[in-house]
């Protein structure tokens, strides 16, 4: 029987620039500054299976982020909170826009601790960015609570939650007891389009912002020392596109790739 | 250029091979955990381990990732180096909870791994491909995870000799049963190694119609391939076949992708093949700034009329 | 917020809309505004020539903070057949002073700043959502409808383009008739800022716009644009929908032809071609005027009709800021009342008839019915280039006094034609 108490669940996303909007230099240097920012794509499975638990649960839905001065942009906010969260905590510090996984982590779980009780943690398959498939693992281990990956199915049930979990060649079901952390797969679900009244709700809802100091996390070393950050060689495409569904058209593309095929 | 311990850990036997020969390179001693059975543990050797630790099963209803803080504690015993976890599902739960019991990240599916004047230099791809990173790792005990592809297995040498050391610690397994395990047929196909490979993406509209691009794969010899939405969202396909920087990396002479946008996270994955070729019905689509030949056109009507016309040909 | 009402809602983020919900919000009053597209301006498109007058009224000295692209100093006009251009160039200062001068913008980041200053100001912004249908209850405007979704209002001010299919549906205004708009067609070409300068006699942040008549549009009723931004270049044709079938041309030929032609190739010389869009251009000018307002409702901009198309030359964004700046107006006198009726909103036309919008437009009044006239776009252009060529084709043949040069050529056309346009044309302008 799926009845439990009310969830209170904190969905992790993390805001990433556009990838399409990247520029790449000669140097094969890249560069963000035109580049539009917006939630990781797979940190929206995780708003969104947080919803559908607080839609059958009842309770709380709330959004985490941690990441330098562009969480402070309005549109970013907005989206993120028309997406069907009650409310949208914000770690805000430069030095979280170089972290590694185990520094986002630690930051998480500070502010985690500093929001108060919850049930539940959810991360989505990878952020967007590094794409790395471990801040939600670290994170659990931390906060010292069960945590679990790949998660494609949640079903609430009183204390606890059952879960489907994909692996390469098998579906393992596990019963967890709350709280947890879990990392959800992209095809746990799809995300829900913000409508109308999303958006104006979204102007509604409380932001709290929260500064490393206020979460009181100790600062700690970086895994590691980035040397560099560049484009991969390019090969020089021949660009011969034809346009058109005329036969001739056709033709002429047929006997290109065939002469590809030789 | 080598570090002293290298430890190996990985869930999935197959992976075994690659990750000695990897650890070979690296480091003086390597050290393997397994969770398997005596004669696993003999292949590690003959791989290049130099000693195994092999983990008992922890009981059916407990997963193996329970044995995350022993590993842990058994690598700051004996003061790992390096621990290359392989990246599968639970290689990277374990990683990511290993690396935070030695208070660091796991840098993640690392695709080049080398050690310079003493430290560890890993590359990988970030942005969704659109840049690769190199960086150098600073935390005493270094843990990344690895795919395969990356290092090179050594012969196999059933005379190398290697100590098994069987371990049985207590599991921290608060909070999770595993209620039931269902095996799921995992498709058994290696597209990395096809030399012609067709990639299908949400251009098409339903699933029968793939049976086009599979009539037109079949007639030019390619593996069909796809993007991470028919193999994920619409599950058209197995994941084997989903190709980009979270999937599989083609090294193929051509690649053919129709009603493929072209995203950046998916071209990482085609663009060492030779030749590129796309059809689009889109003229801005990106798959046509990377593309050798390209057709800007419905494939609806024009893949019937390329079949119909390479037929003829034959 | 079960009940949720707004004081206002504004459909469209375009220019007018944008401008509305700056001024409501503004004054305190709570303003929703939609946007069909994924921010304002993302679906607009335009030659790109903005006449400053109308939006430094409400944000003085705006163009230090709008993504403008060129400042105009200088404008051009030229005649053209197919070989020919007859060019004349007009540099002056006035072109520059506070009040008479204008800009070059791309639409899409000058209406998403316009619109985020709404935002700004306090308008509740829901961009990426369409308007499906408008609620009328009792013949008045009530609201709106969007992906079934219900919003109410008291008043609801349509700046939803040209053809706001919303006011036809709901049976504000009539359908537009091709006889009553244009189509453009603009490129986008991509060129060093040095290389724009140096090829239009520019210095920093100065812009030229050219007019093109007679060839480009073939004929037609229209004619050519290509205003400098920064670091490119915005060429269009703008074509009366009516005649096109006429034409031997299709649109994308006229667009190739036209930037092929000697005098314009070399001015998009190895440009970029990065954008191409379409749109339909309100045309009739003041005939073309709709129902303005009514119960609960508003229209302004493009959606009321307020553009002037001279052929080859269109204006219309000052007269949707404007517009858009007077339809808040009258909400907030309307506010004040507490009275959103047909007789309240009235004030909006009044506003209007006493705004340069309504004079301008009336100027205009008999302008494309005049412009109607092929004479304008074919015989004439050929006839300067003629007039030109004569006077300027030297090649040993005995020099003919300019009069009679030019009298060859009025014939052809026909002097008593001639006359007639002109008159026509002095009546219009
Ligand atoms: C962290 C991360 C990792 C990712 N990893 C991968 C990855 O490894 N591999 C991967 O593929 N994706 C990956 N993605 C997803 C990727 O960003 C794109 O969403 C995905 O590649 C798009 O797939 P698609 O081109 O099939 O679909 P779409 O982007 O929807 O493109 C469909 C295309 O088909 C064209 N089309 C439609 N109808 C027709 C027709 N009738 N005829 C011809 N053309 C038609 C359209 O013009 C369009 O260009 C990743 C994303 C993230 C955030
Ligand atoms: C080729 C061309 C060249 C031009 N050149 C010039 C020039 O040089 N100078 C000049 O002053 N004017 C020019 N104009 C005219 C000028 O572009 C228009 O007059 C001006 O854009 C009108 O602004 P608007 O806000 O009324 O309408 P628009 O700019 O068209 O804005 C309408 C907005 O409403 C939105 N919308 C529509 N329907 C809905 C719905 N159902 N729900 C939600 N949102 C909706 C649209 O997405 C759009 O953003 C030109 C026009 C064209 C086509
Ligand atoms: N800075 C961050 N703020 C909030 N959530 C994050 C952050 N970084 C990572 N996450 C969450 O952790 C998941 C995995 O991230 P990663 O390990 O970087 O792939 C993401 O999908 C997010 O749900």
């Amino acid at each position: 029987e799926g009845e439990g108490e009310k969830m209170r669940v904190i969905s992790c996303c993390k805001a990433v620039p556009e990838e399409q909007d990247i520029v790449v230099a000669k140097d094969r240097q890249i560069s963000f500054e035109k580049a539009e920012w917006k939630f990781g794509q797979y940190d929206l499975n995780a708003v969104e299976a947080g919803k559908q638990i607080v839609e059958a649960t009842g309770g709380q839905l709330s959004g985490l982020c941690a990441g330098g001065k562009i969480l402070d942009n309005s549109k970013l906010k907005k989206d993120i909170l028309s997406r069907g969260l009650d409310n949208l905590y914000l770690v805000m510090d430069e030095t979280m826009e170089q972290a590694d996984t185990y520094q986002s982590a630690r930051v998480l779980e500070a502010a985690i601790k500093k929001m108060g009780e919850f049930d539940l943690v959810l991360c989505g398959a990878g952020s967007s960015d590094l794409y790395a498939q471990q801040v939600g693992n670290q994170l659990g281990e931390l906060l010292g609570i069960p945590v679990v990956n790949a998660v494609n199915k949640i079903t609430p049930q009183g204390d606890k939650v059952i879960v489907e979990r994909a692996l390469e060649n098998a579906i393992e079901v596990l019963e967890i007891t709350l709280p947890a952390v879990l990392s959800v797969t992209s095809e746990i679900n799809v995300p829900r389009i913000a409508g109308m009244k999303d958006i104006i709700a979204a102007n509604k809802k409380p932001v709290t912002k929260l500064s490393l100091s206020e979460i009181e996390v100790a600062d700690s070393q970086p895994a590691s020392m980035v040397f560099s950050t560049l484009a991969p060689e390019q090969m020089e495409r021949r660009l011969n596109i034809l346009e058109g569904e005329s036969d001739d058209v056709v033709d002429v593309f047929v006997k290109l790739l065939s002469a590809e095929l030789k | 250029m080598t570090v002293n311990n290298v430890w190996v850990i990985t869930d999935d036997q197959k992976a075994v091979g690659e990750l000695c020969g990897g650890g070979r390179q690296l480091g003086d001693q390597v050290s393997v955990v397994l969770f398997g059975d005596q004669n696993e543990a003999q292949e590690a050797i003959a791989s290049g381990a130099d000693q195994v630790y092999l983990f008992g099963q922890p009981g059916n209803s407990v997963m193996i990732e329970a044995y995350s803080k022993s590993i842990a504690e058994l690598l700051r015993a004996e003061k790992a180096d390096l621990v290359m976890v392989y990246s599968s599902v639970r290689g990277k739960l374990m990683a990511g909870r290993i690396a935070s019991g030695l208070a660091t990240s796991a840098l993640s599916n690392v695709s080049e791994l080398t050690v310079e004047d003493g430290s560890i230099i890993a590359k990988h791809m970030v942005y969704g491909g659109a840049a690769i990173r190199t960086e150098k790792a600073l935390s005493d005990t270094v843990v990344v995870t690895v795919g395969t592809g990356v290092f090179e297995e050594m012969p196999k040498d059933v005379t190398r000799q290697g100590k098994v050391t069987e371990v049985n610690p207590g599991v921290d397994n608060t909070g999770i049963r595993v209620l039931e395990t269902r095996p799921k047929q995992g498709e058994a196909v290696n597209l990395s190694a096809a030399k012609r490979v067709v990639g299908v993406g949400r251009g098409f509209a339903a699933k029968e119609d793939l049976k086009m691009a599979e009539e037109f794969a079949a007639l030019i010899g390619a593996e069909l391939g796809c993007s991470r939405p028919i193999a994920e969202g619409e599950k058209w396909m197995s994941k084997e076949r989903y190709i980009g920087v979270s999937g599989v990396f083609l090294k193929t002479d051509i690649y053919i992708s129709l009603g493929i946008s072209g995203q950046i996270q998916h071209m990482v994955g085609v663009n060492q093949a030779k030749t590129l070729v796309a059809i689009n019905k889109d003229k801005n689509a990106p798959v046509f700034k990377q593309a050798d030949i390209g057709l800007v056109g419905d494939i609806y009507n024009v893949l019937p009329q390329i079949v119909a016309k390479m037929k003829a040909q034959n | 917020m079960s009940e949720e009402r707004f004081d206002a809602i504004i459909v469209g983020g375009g220019l007018a809309g944008s401008t509305a919900a700056y001024v409501l919000a503004q004054q305190g009053l709570e303003v929703l505004i939609i946007e069909r597209g994924n921010f304002g301006g993302a679906k607009n498109m335009t030659g790109g020539r903005l006449y400053a007058h109308s939006l430094e009224k409400l944000i003085p000295n705006f163009a230090e903070e709008a993504p403008v692209e060129r400042r105009v100093v200088r404008e051009r006009i030229s005649m053209m057949t197919d070989n020919d251009a007859a060019t004349m160039n007009y540099r002056s200062p006035r072109l520059a002073e506070t009040g008479s001068d204008s800009y070059v913008v791309l639409r899409g980041e000058f209406d998403r700043w316009l619109f985020d200053k709404a935002e700004e100001a306090g308008a509740i912004a829901a961009a990426g959502i369409k308007v499906d249908e408008l609620i009328v209850e009792n013949n008045r405007v009530t609201g709106v409808i969007c992906g079934g979704e219900e919003m109410k209002a008291d008043v609801v001010i349509l700046a939803d383009g040209v053809n706001s299919i919303l006011a036809e549906k709901a049976g504000l205004r009539k359908r537009v008739k091709p006889s009553q708009v244009s189509v453009g067609v603009k490129e986008v070409y991509e060129l060093p800022a040095k290389v724009i300068e140096d090829r239009f006699g520019l210095t920093g942040d100065e812009g030229a716009s050219c007019l093109f008549a007679g060839s480009p549009s073939n004929g037609l009723v229209g004619g050519g644009f290509l205003y400098t931004n920064k670091e490119s270049i915005s060429i269009g044709l703008v074509l009366g929908i009516e005649h096109i079938g006429e034409s031997d041309k299709t649109i994308d030929e006229m667009m190739t032809a036209f930037c092929n032609h000697p005098e314009i190739a070399p001015l998009i010389k190895d440009g970029k071609l990065v954008e191409r869009s379409g749109h339909v251009v309100p045309e009739a000018g003041l005939s073309m005027v709709s129902t303005l307002y009514g119960d609960g409702f508003l229209i302004c901009g493009d959606a009321a009709g307020f553009c002037l198309n001279i052929g080859y030359m269109v204006r219309g964004m000052d007269l949707a800021i404007s517009s858009g700046e007077l339809a808040a107006k009258a909400v907030i006198e309307a506010k004040e009342k507490g009275d959103f009726s047909s007789a309240s909103l009235k004030s909006y036309k009044n506003m209007l008839d006493n705004s340069f919008i309504m004079k301008d437009l009336s100027l205009y009044k008999n302008f494309p019915a005049f412009m109607e006239n092929p004479r304008m776009f074919n015989q004439y252009p050929s006839m300067i280039s003629g007039i030109m060529t004569d006077m300027f084709v030297i090649d040993g043949k005995p020099a003919v006094p300019l009069r009679k040069k030019a009298m060859k050529h009025l014939k052809a056309v026909g002097l008593k034609n001639l006359v007639k346009d002109g008159l026509k044309g002095v009546k219009s302008v």
